[in-house]
């Protein structure tokens, strides 16, 4: 029951798999230096022993910092330079954003803390934000990258052709690349997790063994996407629309 | 709410025998309007409720999951007649090129209500006899699921009050038939209403899984606002309320029902309101609470209740928790004499009813089925059997669950095997059993340690083995069940390959062969 997920800083031994905290509502996670008294330790001489908090809240997070002189910067990724800063003995400051990346200046090192919240709730055309209406169990935002991702990934069988085969990872960067420059493979694989985890896919049996297969996971998404009307023939344009932001 | 109408249709519109009179409602997916009967079909009433869904190609929104709901919703009333439920008359397609929004749209031509349970509520002072109501909303939640389905979206606006008093359920977009202990249902629902395991809960590609029980949290909600006008958890938005609902479930908060409750439904609304759907009444248990705090009468329909033994649908539940849901299984097993006698008025559900099982005891539990003189211990008789008939696969059999466990450690429950990495009764190993340790399909967070105890391992191994069963190719040759007992050991995919057993597990497969033979009762298979 999850609300948030916290990405420590890549490491020389986890950078192709790095570990995920997850937070349910009212779950607190304290990082800093120290492994004794934090939960996420960053290994880093720059970062104070305590550094500072993350609480989850409902689908939102709040930052403690921690640290007496420094001033951490909350930067939004994909909001063409949206962030807030949170000063030094700040205590639960909220944070809106679906991604985050908490910046924490060491020692002339810029270290990322990446912070997810899937669960942020947007507005269904079909109805109003009341409690009493029927509604998908999904809630998607048309204007992130992860929405391009998928609407690129469902766009073949979006024209009509049901059974097409899925694009591959190097044919959705290139669709995708007018309107966003800063496309590539990592990045657009990036984002196909990021929706396994949006979109709460449940994982295979088949990937017991041998760790997670993109493919099945591609399948999985186009085929949840397309079932539920995530993505409709109209939502396309944003393939093809400049987005405009920076690039992730 | 003054939203507008999802199909508008002008009042005089014709379709089928019915004229199209004023508008009733709209929901999410569709709009109903009041029909008056233009044919001469003396057997149809009057006035109906026309339903117009926009499954057509024409309507502004090409919905696909739409087709599937109403699907569900049709299929549902065909297979369905039950004194509680709304009814269906016919179902119509719209055929008018003239009018691209109607053209192709489905109309379902359903009983008229009077009104439904929200606009009820909508109303000062808040109306009596809202515990009468409950009992009957609770004897059509009784009456599907005994049916073997799950509503999946219980709320007010579902909830039809008709002339002469009584409440019907509707609105079966979200219905799903049962497959053992559970269905998949399509990833919608009504947040105040969604029990909390389901809020975020992981989606398959067949949809979302849902047991009966999140039928049953969604009346404890329903009867706390019927009889206090306000949730039961706290919050000014549904957002608030399913925070709420998730620190409960958690543990990190308690559930503090409204000071107004009277103690009888403070008892049933906790009772529906569980932190976890095993801990929640069943659906007979609640029923024969609820007619009791109602004060409607019981005992004339006992017979037709006990018309289908109820089946204990979760081993665990019944070795481990509460009185009541065990006193519903007993019943259910030891008074089935009586259903033959009361096995009439089933209407088109032609389930079968379960094999009449006198013995209650463990030493003899499914005899029937299971042989009690083989040395299978009493003490996982009821796993074994119960475990085997929440798989809906037909080789998944107590005696071929009984016969592996036999192979597999001799029904050693503390059997430890580090050098194969495997342990317990079903020989798990920790990195497999993650991905069916939990009843509701998901992995777990994260691999298992041993001691596995059998009450897990069992289940777990069904619930495997029920996967493993339609994976393996029908054209194999040999006995199915001893096919899918290798593939347990090994994997489907390498029985497939090897078109049969593969060399290296032909002595497992012909110990379980053998067993199967042992603790199958005679005659049967």
């Amino acid at each position: 029951m999850y609300s948030i997920i916290v990405v420590p800083p890549p490491t020389t031994e986890n950078e192709r798999h790095r570990p995920q905290h997850r937070l349910a509502p009212g779950e607190r996670l304290t990082f800093g230096r120290s492994a004794r008294d934090n939960d996420l330790c960053i290994a880093h001489d720059g970062v104070s022993r305590k550094a500072g908090e993350i609480g989850a809240q409902g689908v939102f997070w709040t930052l403690s910092n921690l640290c007496s002189h420094q001033t951490y910067v909350v930067e939004n990724p994909e909001g063409a330079g949206e962030h807030i800063k949170v000063g030094p003995g700040r205590l639960d400051a909220p944070v809106p954003f679906e991604f985050s990346r908490i910046v924490l200046p060491a020692a002339g090192d810029l270290l990322a803390v990446e912070v997810w919240a899937p669960r942020h709730d947007y507005l269904r055309t079909e109805g109003g934000p009341d409690g009493d209406t029927t509604a998908p169990a999904f809630s998607v935002d048309r204007s992130k990258r992860y929405f391009a991702v998928l609407a690129a990934l469902c766009e073949p069988r979006l024209r009509g052709a049901p059974h097409a085969p899925l694009p591959t990872v190097d044919q959705v960067v290139d669709r995708l690349r007018p309107g966003w420059p800063g496309a590539s493979r990592t990045s657009v694989q990036w984002n196909i997790d990021y929706l396994a985890v949006k979109l709460r896919l449940k994982p295979g049996p088949e990937t017991a063994e041998s760790g997670p297969r993109l493919n099945g996971k591609k399948e999985s998404l186009v085929s949840l996407a397309l079932r539920f009307d995530l993505v409709r023939e109209d939502d396309l344009v944003v393939l093809t629309e400049p987005s405009g932001r920076i690039a992730r | 709410m003054t939203e507008p109408y999802a199909v508008p249709v002008p009042k005089g519109y014709r379709v089928g025998g019915w004229e199209v009179r004023g508008p009733i409602a709209t929901g999410a997916f569709g709009s109903v309007y009041e029909g008056r009967r233009t044919g001469a079909d003396e057997s149809l009433p009057r006035t109906v409720a026309l339903k117009f869904l926009p499954t057509g190609t024409g309507t502004p929104r090409q919905l696909t999951h739409l087709r599937e709901l109403v699907d569900r919703e049709i299929e549902l009333h065909r297979r369905l007649r039950r004194p509680h439920l709304i009814r269906m008359y016919e179902t119509l397609t719209v055929d008018d090129p003239g009018r691209p929004g109607l053209d192709g749209a489905t109309v379902l031509v359903l009983e008229k209500a009077e009104g439904s349970l929200s606009a009820l509520l909508a109303t000062r002072p808040r109306p009596d006899g809202g515990p009468v109501l409950l009992a009957q909303v609770c004897e059509g939640l009784a009456q599907l699921h005994r049916a073997g389905w799950v509503h999946g979206d219980l709320k007010p606006a579902n909830v039809l009050l008709m002339k002469d008093g009584s409440a019907r359920l509707a609105d079966f977009n979200m219905a799903a038939e049962l497959e053992g202990t559970h269905a998949y249902t399509p990833a919608f629902s009504t947040p105040d209403y969604t029990p909390p395991e389901l809020l975020w809960a992981e989606i398959g590609e067949r949809g979302r899984r849902i047991r009966p029980s999140a039928d049953v949290w969604a009346f404890g909600v329903l009867a706390h606002l019927v009889l206090t006008g306000s949730f039961p958890l706290p919050g000014g938005t549904p957002t608030a309320r399913r925070d709420a609902a998730v620190a409960y479930a958690r543990g990190t908060d308690e559930l503090r029902l409204s000071p107004e409750l009277p103690d009888a439904w403070r008892e049933i609304v906790r009772g529906c309101l569980t932190r976890t759907y095993a801990d929640r009444f069943g659906t007979e248990a609640l029923l024969r609470r609820v007619e009791a705090a109602a004060g409607t009468s019981r005992s004339r329909r006992l017979p037709r209740l006990l018309a289908r033994p109820v089946r204990p649908s979760r081993p665990l539940l019944v070795l481990g928790a509460s009185a009541a849901t065990v006193a519903v299984a007993a019943l259910g097993y030891g008074i089935s004499v009586w259903a033959g006698a009361a096995a009439t008025d089933n209407g088109t559900d032609n389930r079968t009813t379960a094999t009449a099982t006198t013995a209650t005891t463990a030493t003899a539990y499914g005899a029937s089925e299971l042989r009690t003189d083989r040395g299978i211990p009493s003490a996982y008789r009821l796993l074994i059997v119960e475990t085997a008939h929440d798989c809906d696969q037909g080789d998944v059999t107590p005696p071929l669950i009984a016969a592996m466990l036999k192979a597999e450690s001799n029904f050693d429950p503390d059997l430890s095997d580090p050098a194969k990495d495997e342990y317990g009764i079903a020989r798990w190993t920790p990195s497999v059993l993650r991905w069916w340790m939990h009843e509701d399909g998901t992995p777990g967070e994260s691999v298992p340690e041993p001691p596995f105890p059998p009450a897990e391992s069992i289940p777990a191994m069904g619930r495997y083995l029920c996967w493993i069963a339609p994976r393996l190719d029908s054209s194999l040759p040999g006995d199915r069940r001893v096919l899918i007992a290798a593939a347990y050991r090994t994997s489907y995919a390498k029985v497939n390959d090897a078109a049969g057993v593969p060399p290296k597990y032909r002595d497992y497969a012909g110990r379980v062969a053998h067993y199967l033979k042992e603790y199958t009762p005679p005659g049967r298979k």
